[in-house]
């Protein structure tokens, strides 16, 4: 774990977006080492650009994103995840035709920890370890998710980006995912940004938040501040 | 004074250049067909070099053995036309038929010109073997035979353009884009498919024709595997998905290998290997395309310094229109009653995946205006329930009607046509198609698709203009669908299965990423549907407030197996929900 009060993201006059059309139209914002940040916003606003401009698999027409204390501006994805970066994106991309174990697998890449991680996943997600030979195409919708999930936490990484996490997922899951990102965040010091539709869910996990519109931050504070829930409940509306 | 300049280009150029540029042309057409089939509809093709070969090889026998004469000349080459098209609609039925793989296509058009080419070297003195056969050419000045392949070059291209720019050509793009989702939407992709290769397969064996009546020796070259790679490499460096590309790509790689090969005839080769790799890896559209990009951008930063204020355009001045066939409001319904038939029955429905089993004896039944709301935990085989009754295929065990008639082993396309229509789980449109055409493809289905013209218009039945406007997605229709968020994508796919009128609905987590008003807007949305034009919604949704504001019946679904069904308020509030799906731990 690194010291308090550093920065694990920081991103300054980030634009960018898809093709000729730009999405991001400056975001700065600060995440802090240990810290779960919730990334809020209506459709559209470019909360899970942001996340793929950071994570290197959109390019940064300008600014700069800094992780881990390194600029990655630039940078490609692979060797941002190097640094300990794991990406949970909101497409379901798990190898289809790879079995569940194998998926698990791939992610890591110091295989002599593969057991021990996959014990600590397999208690989360008890399917991923009961149905490690099923083929991963023909789990459900929200089994893929959990095994996106568990496959970006086995890495054991010290930032975690999630997009969506809760979609999908059965009100039961969506509680046990709070606490594995809590415990994960207490007992590891993961930092963790999370870009939710679910507001409820992630102002009850986040400590910080900050609201996208157009492509720019528009709010931003402490999760656990009185009103903040209404406040951001306006900026969805319209 | 393109026009000037062609007219004059045949006084400009010598007669060897002519030569060249005739040969070319006809080369040309051949890759117009590749463009079709690989650019537009995504069918990678090495077999079009066959389809020239049958043109070629059938008006040579025909004019060395048989006739001869400007009127059987004619003949032949309508002969020819018809073998190329049966022959195509073999080949494309052999790859395309229900429940061929996509690779199968590669591997019948990557044996078809070996084979041909095998036939024709086995054919001994009649087909001229190795040394080719030649034909009593018809007399024709090499100017003659220039215009005579410019002009059908041109008028195949113009062809293709007015196909690509039609209706029809969109339905390629989509067949391309996500054949899933068209096969979904009710379109029959395989026909398609099929006639395409047919058609696209009669033109290169015009050309064929043409080539061999103008160099008057027929070769097996023309119909072997390398002129078919050679097509879809000159296809690839000029741009596929365009048709200027594949042209200029064949008639410059023609060209200037004919004034370089007789220099350097090896060097030459290994230039054009290299150009071709150098193009996949750093221009994988293409040189046109390429080219064409460079150039815009350079007049925009010119239109921009002339025009500071330049508004955005309009939305292409579409205009939506209510069509009126799904526009009326079935009065039938308006007495509120449920109408007694159920438009949707399953029987003992079972499905496995291996030693998995996933249904398990499922019974249900649903009735217009109902909206059934399923539920159940992570796994539970919903999105496979709502797969078996969207593809007649999938159940293992068990029937399904829908209208009271069964979808026993019908493809998807064919159930659609009973009145089914899916929503995906995770969005599943067009990404490369516009909203607005997105909308259009869907709509193929109800309105017969021109080959020719291009609508101006978007008619939607009611329910689907409801979702447009709703969602605010008549902002956004000329906006690629990829480029769109989550939630439009959501908003795009409901309206596009609305447009199929369908009288069974099945929705997979449609607002899945939505906003709360978003969900609100959506809800208003199928609550007018099953009450005002009597749909039966089946909604599978985690969020329960969601089920809860817009289900008139709940079906609790656990491990394949139905454990509670009826009214909402029974089941919403029941121990049952609470202990396996809300409160419980899951599996």
């Amino acid at each position: 774990m690194s010291a308090p009060g550093r920065r694990a993201v920081a991103i300054a006059g980030l634009r960018g977006g898809y093709g000729e059309s730009p999405v991001l139209h400056g975001v700065s914002l600060d995440v802090h080492d240990g810290e779960i940040f919730a990334i809020l916003g209506k459709n559209g606003m470019g909360k899970t650009t942001l996340l793929k401009t950071v994570m290197g698999v959109l390019p940064a027409r300008t600014g700069r994103v800094e992780c881990l204390g390194e600029d990655v501006t630039g940078w490609p994805a692979y060797r941002i995840t190097r640094l300990g970066v794991s990406y949970v994106p909101q497409e379901k991309s798990i190898f289809q035709d790879l079995s569940v174990e194998e998926n698990l697998r791939l992610a890591l890449r110091d295989r002599s920890r593969f057991a021990e991680r996959l014990d600590v996943v397999a208690e989360w997600f008890p399917i991923l370890k009961s149905r490690h030979r099923q083929r991963a195409g023909t789990l459900s919708g929200g089994e893929q998710k959990m095994l996106l999930i568990g496959r970006a936490l086995l890495t054991r990484p010290r930032l975690v980006l999630v997009d969506e996490i809760s979609e999908g997922l059965q009100p039961a899951m969506v509680t046990r995912l709070q606490d594995i990102l809590a415990q994960e965040r207490r007992a590891h010091g993961v930092t963790v940004v999370l870009v939710e539709q679910n507001v409820g869910f992630a102002l009850a996990l986040a400590d910080r938040y900050a609201v996208l519109k157009m492509g720019t931050v528009v709010e931003s504070g402490r999760a656990g501040a009185v009103g903040v829930r209404e406040r951001v409940e306006q900026h969805l509306v319209l | 004074m393109l026009g000037a300049v062609l007219l004059a280009s045949p006084l400009l150029l010598g007669d060897y250049a002519q030569q060249i540029l005739a040969q070319a042309f006809f080369f040309a057409i051949a890759a117009v067909t590749v463009d079709l089939l690989w650019g537009y509809t995504g069918i990678l093709t090495f077999g079009q070099s066959a389809f020239f070969g049958i043109g070629v090889y059938t008006v040579a026998l025909a004019l060395a053995y048989y006739v001869e004469g400007t009127l059987a000349t004619v003949g032949a080459i309508a002969l020819a036309l018809g073998a190329a098209a049966a022959v195509g609609a073999a080949v494309g039925w052999l790859s395309f038929w229900d429940g061929a793989s996509p690779i199968y296509v590669a591997i019948v058009t990557l044996a078809l010109p070996v084979v041909f080419a095998q036939i024709i070297l086995s054919g001994g003195a009649y087909t001229g073997s190795s040394s080719g056969l030649p034909i009593p050419a018809p007399a024709l000045s090499l100017t003659g035979w220039y215009w005579i392949s410019g002009g059908l070059l041109l008028s195949v291209a113009l062809g293709a353009w007015v196909l690509v720019s039609s209706d029809a050509g969109r339905l390629l793009v989509a067949i391309r884009e996500n054949e899933e989702r068209c096969r979904y939407l009710g379109v029959r992709t395989s026909r398609v498919k099929i006639r395409l290769m047919a058609v696209c397969g009669a033109v290169a064996a015009l050309a064929g024709a043409g080539y061999v009546l103008f160099s008057s020796v027929a070769a097996h070259s023309y119909g072997d595997f390398v002129f078919g790679t050679e097509l879809v490499v000159w296809t690839a460096l000029g741009g596929r998905g365009t048709l200027i590309g594949p042209v200029l790509g064949t008639v410059g790689v023609n060209y200037v290998s004919a004034l370089l090969g007789g220099n350097l005839p090896f060097v030459w080769l290994l230039f054009v290997g290299f150009a071709f790799v150098l193009v996949v890896v750093y221009v994988p559209q293409g040189l046109v395309p390429a080219l064409g990009t460079a150039l815009s951008r350079a007049t925009r930063a010119v239109g921009a310094a002339l025009t500071p204020a330049r508004l955005p355009a309009p939305a292409a001045g579409v205009h939506v229109v209510a069509s009126p066939l799904g526009g009326r409001v079935r009065t039938d319904g308006a007495s509120g009653r449920e109408d007694a038939t159920p438009v949707l029955e399953l029987r003992r429905v079972g499905k496995r995946y291996g030693s998995l089993e996933v249904l398990d004896g499922v019974d249900l039944r649903a009735s217009r205006g109902e909206v059934v709301g399923i539920v159940g935990p992570n796994g539970a085989g919903k999105t496979t329930l709502l797969r078996c009754i969207a593809d007649g295929r999938e159940p293992s065990s068990g029937e399904i009607l829908i209208n009271g008639r069964r979808t026993n082993r019908l493809p998807p396309q064919q159930c659609v046509a009973l009145g089914v229509s899916r929503k995906f789980q995770t969005p599943n449109v067009f990404e490369a198609l516009s909203v607005v055409d997105c909308l259009r493809v869907a709509r193929s289905y109800r309105l017969a698709t021109s080959p020719w013209r291009r609508s101006q218009t978007l008619e939607l039945p009611e329910p689907a203009v409801h979702a447009v406007h709703v969602s605010g997605l008549q902002s956004v229709f000329d906006t690629p669908a990829g480029h769109l968020s989550h939630g439009a994508k959501q908003a795009l796919e409901l309206a596009m299965v609305l447009a199929l009128e369908p009288t069974v609905l099945l929705l997979d987590e449609p607002t899945a990423g939505l906003t709360r008003d978003e969900r609100a807007a959506v809800g208003s949305v199928l609550t007018a549907l099953a009450q005002s034009h009597r749909l039966c919604i089946l909604l599978i949704e985690h969020d329960l407030d969601f089920v809860r504001e817009i289900s008139t019946r709940l079906v609790v679904l656990h491990q394949g197996k139905i454990l509670a069904d009826g009214p909402l308020a029974e089941v919403a509030d029941s121990e049952l929900i609470r202990t396996i799906y809300v409160g419980g731990a899951a599996q």
